[in-house]
């Protein structure tokens, strides 16, 4: 980044929102072809009912809960690179940060819906939202669902504040490029910013503020999502390293989409002076050091099942690896587990196309390691009777698939209509200009 | 909306060029002058005013309103309609520190919004300053409200301190 200057970044970045290419068409319509198919799978389901979804008992949560679960993770990593990182002065961060937070809040967005979706009766939403109704009933403050309403909402907001407030310098520099509707929906979005003295003095102290409030966010979205599940009894789910496994797990899948995402965004845009080995490197770290925490907890599931002495526990998780849906927790670990340890090596980790193949494997394991968690332990429950397996229907994966479309959708808009990576933070980094220095 | 203003502007290469004119300007009795910038600096920043922004204690009070909210939220609704399960207490606290969190965190962070939203005058109608695209891009301003009769002498300063270029604006 040392041959960048203030006016170069400026000009790079500001590349990026150039008027839509015939391939970024291309791509938005393919996108659209696939939401339209996942939508028209969620239209079927809602007029013919939930029974068009593989449920089965005893597994009534499965594709749409892992879906949840799975987005939810994705989102982590874009708060834990903008806040956490932030607080600790990562200077890898200002790089890829904006990426990380437009991927946090479309993955939110995404994973909002499938609670929905699983709802079957998805009119009755607001059932979940504390309303005093004609019998004066309320919602249940104790149930780790309505906890989960609170948790998912909360960090949508303030994400979604966050990342506005984060764009705001940088759309102003749009803004002195753009003209026509551009330029005034620029200068809507931000609020007609000039840098002044003042406004530069209120934000800074605004924005640690934010990362200070995201950062317990990270921690408590995800130990609420993985509550949903250990509050119960059920074998394979009523374990105390919940929260801890599901926070680890989720940075690694987040972090693993956020390199999915910026490998190619590198190379279109040609980003190189950006993302250099530094940043993979970096991520690299992340992703083995949360690699090892999830191994380790899959780990300590197994000891603790065989040491524990419950035999329901026992059985589900032998029946985990060694049942007839094992290939599912093989998957699991070979992505999760053995994949990443490539990481070791610095020389995968500055290897960009070696990091984009291992984020490919990390996602498809930590999308199998939900579904492992979720429909094994419920296909394998308390009595020997309702044991079943279960297989997801095509209205299932349709809406699977239409999820992503939604999820890129909202991406592709975001890379050529906003700046997809911070101009303002950037040049922070780089060398102020000074005349000293000229001299 | 645009108010008339009338001062001088003035354009900076050199982040110190920009800390020199400020002392100056300071140490020649004027407090009442505006600097633009591309990105946050801190030795611009303690040169102006070393005060600190009173966004932190909006957040704070935001943050202890929202968590107090919280617990009333879910006290009140239990105690309203109540349901004894496995004879504990109607007004469970572990559970409801959740959502006294959550509270704690969205109403903590809305307040800093709007806070900072507040003290940074945004969204900016009035633009009481001259601006130049080039301060979002590589250069530094310094906007001096001022009068006719004060204005050369402000250009001086300003020229003195390493400004490449200076405007004088009339209403």
């Amino acid at each position: 980044m040392a041959k960048l200057t203030y006016a170069k970044v400026n000009q790079d970045i500001l590349r990026m929102i150039r008027p839509p290419t015939s391939a970024w068409g291309i791509l938005f319509l393919a996108d659209l072809m696939v939401l339209g198919f996942g939508l028209l799978c969620f239209a079927w389901q809602v007029r013919t009912g939930l029974g068009v979804a593989g449920y089965t008992r005893p597994v009534m949560w499965a594709t749409y809960i892992t879906d949840f679960v799975f987005w939810v993770g994705i989102g982590h990593a874009g708060t834990l690179i903008s806040a956490v990182l932030f607080l600790f002065r990562a200077r890898f961060r200002n790089s890829i940060y904006r990426t990380a937070e437009g991927m946090t809040v479309f993955a939110v967005m995404t994973a909002g819906l499938f609670p929905l979706i699983h709802l079957g009766r998805v009119w009755f939403f607001y059932w979940l939202i504390p309303y005093p109704n004609q019998r004066q009933l309320w919602t249940n403050f104790r149930s780790p669902l309505e906890w989960d309403v609170f948790a998912v909402s909360t960090y949508l907001t303030i994400s979604s504040v966050f990342f506005i407030v984060g764009l705001i310098p940088d759309v102003a520099v749009a803004r002195e490029h753009a003209v026509g509707i551009r330029k005034k929906l620029y200068t809507l979005l931000s609020f007609n910013w000039r840098g002044t003295d003042r406004q530069w003095k209120h934000y800074n102290n605004a924005y640690t503020y934010f990362a200070a409030l995201a950062t317990p966010l990270v921690f408590s979205v995800h130990s609420v999502v993985s509550w949903d599940f250990a509050m119960s009894i059920n074998p394979g789910w009523h374990s105390t390293i919940f929260a801890p496994y599901f926070v680890a797990g989720a940075i690694f899948s987040g972090i693993a989409m956020v390199i999915t995402l910026m490998v190619p965004m590198r190379k279109i845009f040609h980003l190189e002076d950006y993302l250099g080995d530094w940043h993979f490197d970096s991520m690299g770290k992340i992703l083995l050091f949360t690699s090892l925490i999830v191994t380790y907890a899959y780990a300590v599931e197994m000891f603790m099942a065989w040491y524990g002495g419950n035999p329901y526990e026992k059985s589900v998780f032998w029946d985990r690896a060694f049942g007839p849906m094992g290939w599912a927790y093989w998957i699991m670990v070979l992505c999760n587990c053995l994949i990443p340890l490539l990481c070791i090596k610095k020389s995968v980790r500055t290897s960009i196309p070696a990091m984009f193949v291992i984020s490919i494997f990390v996602n498809i394991g930590m999308w199998f390691e939900r579904f492992v968690i979720i429909v094994q332990s419920l296909s394998h429950s308390f009595p020997v009777f309702t044991w079943k397996l279960y297989a997801p229907t095509w209205v299932e994966l349709g809406i699977t698939a239409g999820s992503f479309a939604w999820f890129f959708m909202f991406f592709l808009l975001f890379v050529k209509f906003l700046p997809a990576m911070a101009i303002a933070e950037i040049k922070e980094i780089l060398q102020t200009p000074l005349k000293k220095r000229a001299a | 909306m645009s108010a008339p203003r009338q001062g001088v502007l003035a354009v900076f290469e050199h982040a110190d060029s920009v800390v020199d004119a400020v002392k100056a300007l300071k140490a020649g009795g004027r407090r009442k002058f505006t600097v633009m910038t591309p990105v946050p600096n801190h030795e611009i920043a303690d040169a102006i005013d070393d005060s600190q922004s009173p966004v932190r204690w909006f957040t704070f009070v935001g943050a202890v309103v929202g968590g107090s909210l919280g617990l009333l939220l879910c006290a009140w609704t239990s105690l309203d309609w109540p349901l004894v399960t496995n004879g504990k207490e109607i007004v469970s606290i572990p559970p409801f520190m959740v959502i006294m969190f959550e509270c704690t965190v969205l109403i903590g962070g809305l307040t800093n919004l709007f806070a900072m939203l507040f003290f940074a005058g945004l969204p900016d109608l009035v633009q009481g300053e001259a601006f130049d695209a080039r301060f979002t891009e590589d250069r530094f301003g310094i906007w001096v409200p001022c009068g006719r009769q004060d204005s050369e002498s402000v250009a001086a300063t300003l020229r003195a301190n390493g400004a490449e270029e200076v405007r004088v604006e009339a209403a």
